[in-house]
């Protein structure tokens, strides 16, 4: 009953709590629902197909997706020829594929639209008009590209461009050719599509088929045929699941943090409430308990709206994170009723354990508070304070030092670390803080004549709960802006000069709208190419990313270039597999093929590929690879034409572009993350003030009863605030700091380029102000308020 | 100057019958209370000994900083002694923990203060039945009308304390103190953020409580007027305790003896 009453009575001090619950619910319940909803989909083309098996997968490392290795082409031929023999089978198809692409379409990185006719038994779609191809330069196309049976195509290949004529069209994707044209571009087998007798269960197949394929491969069918999706598409939601993991662990830690504080502030105002309640009866654990309730009532209330808010938000925000780039495109997000429930117990969990302290505190209020008039902070810092700030900030400092040695992956989290365990320990330690850092700030000022620099100095140190109360939400924005901001803006730089320092060259050539440069447009370059392939190998076959080189690469890379059988591996790889100078590296290749490779360099790891390969050998292998780049080494421009989706840019603009996505995302991501910890303290500082001014009221009367106009009052006020609001950012920059020194010590020592500490000054401005602005409102419009009731009064 | 020097013989003997019906609702047995350590220390009181008989109401007065208000919160169970013993209901305080003392306070002892002391976000109903939920019991609606009704605001039931006037929310804070039928009640200060027609109100109020239920009124005051309605009147100096008369000597029969008090040495 009281926890309901007063929640009811003082909704100004709760807020803060309100919102922070709400937010962080919503956030969560969101990041949930969009991460669980599993995207991935069998690719239509194979659709058609109850039964698929897959080839086995190699050994898959956090973050790189790459397909699964091919089958060699003779096991691939055994394994159909096998499956089709199984009772209930019609046939068996392999699946192959090979770049292809029309003139006026785009296509992305790592995609193969060709395919032989034989697999578009496996589709989900059919012919639309037209027939099958027959002979060696006919082709069935996508019927969306507006072409009709009988018309001329030009298709770009990995060879260059070849004329076709167009023998039918389909409803789907791909561009389909015959299986004898096919096997001249196409790589290796990677699934092999049972079509099933009519009348036979899939299951039963499928249970046959394992036999056959003995491990040798995975046999999947129903819905588990969605593990088919490309791997394209799960790196992007990998991507995305970590964005919405990182917003939704800082969601979760700014709520805990803001309800801690808010509850912590509002207990120290009702230090006389809480007096009255124990002189007529209450016990200390029922005052605990009587925090407690008002912090599940505020935390059930916001939990509900925030749940409601991220079932209603998710598929907004599944649209905005596919527009960025987190999530492949057409992807939905499925409403799982436990969601929106666990984010509400979540919530729970968090208002709870946010009021833990401030409950523990309502405790230990003596009966006799009742009767004192507190306006003065009695011992603001307790022991366990004390110990528990002094813990927090030794480990931040701990977090900040592992920054500096630590890799490019752990260097985050511990950023990150460093960030939350200052913040916590600088807000923990403010109230013995803010008096000595004052007091001597201000006591040039105090001497001057004017009433607005002793109110604000004796103020600030007198109250010093509500100066710290404050203080800790700005604290926490500017920390983590400036953090956050800052790291991304010096590794991005260091990214850069890394990638433009590695090449020699006079310009780069890269592709437009396509996956990669072809053989025909690579050919009008003079300079050195790297053909991008995938090989697999070491232990557990994994995929390690593949460049074919020839002559100029030593040019351009002064780095030996491999001939014959030979291969160049990075130190890195040679680490992890155990290869070395002059040993044999045994690697499986894009058609599934094994060969033994001489190793005859290890060379650093600042190079763009793992593996370096002739560029003859990868060719033979794999009949689509694709240039990503080519560098001209020669003065004169190279003569490109139109059709082979080439442009020529420098070296410097390539480095740069080549980030220039990436850099997109991350800066997406930074944004997000700030506008979600900048939002909720921006809440918090709100709130704060506002409870804060409201329970000023009395002074105010006594201010203007002792003869300061109103405008003197407004003006200590304001400037309390501001003051207030600098302090804050001053110990947000010291919470910041650790982490950048440690972020720029560990990519200098990490990478070997002179990295310079560089503080995003844009992003840092922005958020003072914001909290100047939003601080000096929250604490003036209520005030005036105040002020203008007394008058009419 | 007169001295009245109480024995704590009595004290002695009654802890021996806490079970007897005859107990004493509160003793003080040479209490001292002194604030602060070493050199700061203040002594708010001086090994004082007195005792509160059943049904009677008695006022302590004496200058500021006298001690009356440390008396009060040590015979409430409010504050603890330095040295000394306090008894409610023959029941010594200093062996409770806080958990009992709570208990007992809850369970023996009704408090009212100078400044009202209404919890604001709840109804006058709702703060008159706080005590009994706290003691985890649910209060009949009829009681808590009857209560406030014996204080005359059987018609201000669901307003809030911001409603009532400032005699209106006393008379509140008394019917609080009231519902758990204490042993006694104490009041610090009742009248004194009150206006002389408001106070007369609620002085006639608790003189009512003593004169037709029974009840034991501890009142601390510096007002003569308000001490005369008691039927006995402690005054305090230095936290000792320095003269006793009559509530029926009269307002200014008091105020002659304490003025005495406020202009002496």
């Amino acid at each position: 009953m009281i926890s309901l009453a007063t929640a009811r009575e003082r909704w100004t001090s709760f807020l803060g709590c309100f919102v922070a619950v709400a937010l962080g619910v919503a956030v969560v319940a969101m990041s949930m629902l969009v991460l669980l909803s599993d995207g991935r989909r069998v690719p239509e083309r194979l659709a058609g197909a109850p039964v698929l098996v897959q080839s086995p997968a190699g050994t898959q490392t956090g973050g790189v997706f790459a397909e699964n290795p091919p089958w060699a082409p003779e096991r691939a031929e055994e394994l159909r020829r096998e499956l089709a023999e199984l009772p209930g089978v019609a046939d068996a198809v392999t699946d192959r594929s090979f770049y292809a692409q029309a003139a006026d379409t785009e296509q992305r990185r790592g995609e193969r639209q060709g395919h032989p006719w034989s697999t578009a038994a496996l589709a989900e779609y059919g012919l639309s008009e037209g027939g099958p191809p027959v002979t060696a330069d006919e082709i069935v196309v996508d019927r969306s590209l507006g072409l009709t049976p009988g018309e001329p195509v030009t298709v770009l290949t990995a060879r260059g461009p070849q004329r076709f004529s167009v023998s039918g069209t389909m409803n789907g994707p791909g561009y389909y050719v015959t299986d004898r044209r096919a096997s001249e571009l196409a790589g290796g087998v990677r699934t092999i599509g049972l079509l099933l007798e009519p009348g036979s269960d899939a299951t039963r197949v499928a249970a046959a088929a394992r036999r056959v394929v003995d491990g040798d491969g995975t046999v999947l069918t129903g819905a588990s045929r969605n593990a088919l999706a490309p791997k394209q598409d799960e790196m992007t939601r990998w991507i995305g699941g970590q964005v919405l993991t990182a917003m939704a662990l800082l969601s979760a830690f700014v709520a805990v943090f803001i309800v801690s504080s808010a509850f912590a502030f509002a207990v120290a105002q009702r230090r006389r409430e809480f007096g009255l309640l124990r002189t007529i009866g209450a016990t200390p654990r029922q005052l605990k308990r009587l925090v407690y309730g008002e912090a599940l009532a505020v935390g059930a209330v916001g939990a509900a709206a925030g749940a409601l808010l991220g079932v209603v938000l998710a598929p907004t925000v599944n649209g905005v994170l596919i527009d960025a780039g987190f999530q492949p495109a057409g992807f939905e997000v499925r409403l799982r009723w436990w969601v929106p429930v666990a984010a509400f117990a979540a919530g729970l969990v968090v208002a709870l354990a946010g009021v833990g302290a401030a409950s523990r505190r309502a405790s230990r209020v003596k009966p006799l508070e009742a009767m004192r008039e507190a306006a003065v902070d009695s011992r603001p810092m307790t022991r366990r304070r004390w110990a528990v700030g002094l813990a927090a900030t030794g480990v931040g400092a701990v977090c900040s030092a592992g920054t500096a040695f630590a890799g490019a992956d752990g260097m985050v989290l511990l950023t990150l670390g460093t960030a939350m365990s200052l913040t916590v320990g600088l807000t923990l330690l403010a109230p013995a803080l803010v008096g000595p850092v004052i007091r001597t700030l201000t006591r040039p000022f105090v001497r001057r004549p004017g009433v607005t620099a002793v109110l604000v100095r004796e103020n600030m140190i007198t109250a010093v709960r509500r100066t710290s109360a404050t203080l800790a939400p700005v604290l926490a924005t500017v920390a983590f802006a400036v953090l956050i901001t800052s790291t991304v803006q010096m590794t991005q730089s260091a990214d850069t000069a890394r990638q433009a320092a590695a090449v020699r060259a006079e310009a780069a050539v890269v592709p437009r709208g396509a996956p990669g440069l072809s053989d025909a447009a690579v050919a009008r370059i003079e300079g050195t190419s790297l053909l991008s392939t995938t090989v697999y190998g070491g232990e557990g076959g994994a995929a390690l990313s593949a460049a074919g080189v020839a002559s100029g690469f030593e040019q351009a890379y002064a780095v030996p270039a491999p001939r014959g059988d030979t291969v160049v591996v990075t130190a890195a790889v040679a680490a992890a597999h155990g290869w070395r100078k002059d040993h044999v590296a045994s690697l499986t290749l894009e058609d599934g093929r094994t060969r033994r490779l001489h190793v005859t360099a290890v060379v650093d790891d600042s190079m763009p590929y793992q593996v370096f390969l002739p560029r003859d050998l990868v060719r033979d292998h794999d009949p689509s690879a694709l240039a990503d780049v080519a560098y001209r080494t020669t003065p004169a421009p190279a003569r490109l034409l139109p059709g082979l989706r080439a442009d020529e840019v420098s070296v410097e603009a390539y480095a740069a572009s080549d980030d220039a996505e990436e850099d997109r995302l991350v800066w997406i991501f930074t944004l997000m993350l700030v506008a979600v910890s900048a939002g909720y303290t921006a809440i918090a500082v709100a709130s704060t003030l506002l409870t804060a001014t409201a329970g000023r009221v009395r002074d105010f009367r006594v201010l203007r009863l002792s003869g300061a106009t109103p405008r003197q009052v407004l003006r200590a006020l304001a400037a309390e605030t501001c003051c207030v609001v600098v302090l804050g950012a001053a110990l947000g920059l010291a919470v910041a700091a650790p982490g950048l020194f440690g972020a720029a010590h560990g990519l200098r020592e990490e990478l070997g380029l002179p990295v310079e500490l560089s503080l995003a000054w844009s992003w840092l401005t922005g958020v003072v102000t914001g909290c100047l602005l939003l601080g000096t409102a929250a604490t003036v419009l209520p005030a005036h308020l105040a002020l203008r009731r007394m008058r009419r009064a | 100057m007169c001295r009245v020097v109480l024995l704590p013989l009595s004290c002695i003997m009654t802890t021996t019958h806490t079970t007897s019906a005859a107990v004493r609702p509160v003793e003080l047995c040479s209490v001292t209370k002194r604030h602060g350590m070493g050199d700061q220390a203040v002594t708010a009181l001086d090994d004082v000994s007195t005792h509160f008989a059943a049904g009677t109401m008695t006022a302590v007065m004496g200058p500021s900083g006298s001690g009356k208000s440390t008396l009060l919160h040590c015979a409430a169970g409010l504050d603890r002694p330095t040295t000394g013993e306090v008894l409610i209901g023959g029941t010594d305080l200093g062996g409770l923990d806080e958990n009992a003392l709570t208990v007992l306070r809850r369970e023996r002892v009704g408090f009212v203060f100078q400044a009202f002391n209404l919890v604001s976000a709840l109804t006058a109903a709702q703060n008159v039945e706080l005590p009994l939920r706290l003691a985890g019991r649910r209060p009949a609606a009829e009681e808590v009308r009857a209560v406030l009704a014996a204080v005359g605001l059987a018609d201000r039931l669901g307003h809030r304390p911001g409603e009532l006037s400032g005699g209106q929310q006393q008379r509140v804070a008394i019917a609080r103190a009231m519902i758990a039928r204490p042993a006694v009640l104490f009041a610090d200060e009742p009248t004194g953020a009150l206006d002389s027609g408001a106070s007369r109100m609620v002085l006639r109020l608790l003189r009512d409580l003593v004169d037709s239920h029974g009840q034991t009124v501890v009142m601390v005051t510096h007002d003569p007027a308000a001490a005369a309605y008691a039927d006995r009147v402690l005054v305090l100096a230095d936290g000792r305790l320095v003269d006793e008369l009559a509530g029926a000597a009269g307002a200014e029969a008091i105020a002659a003896r304490t003025a005495a008090l406020e202009v002496g040495p």
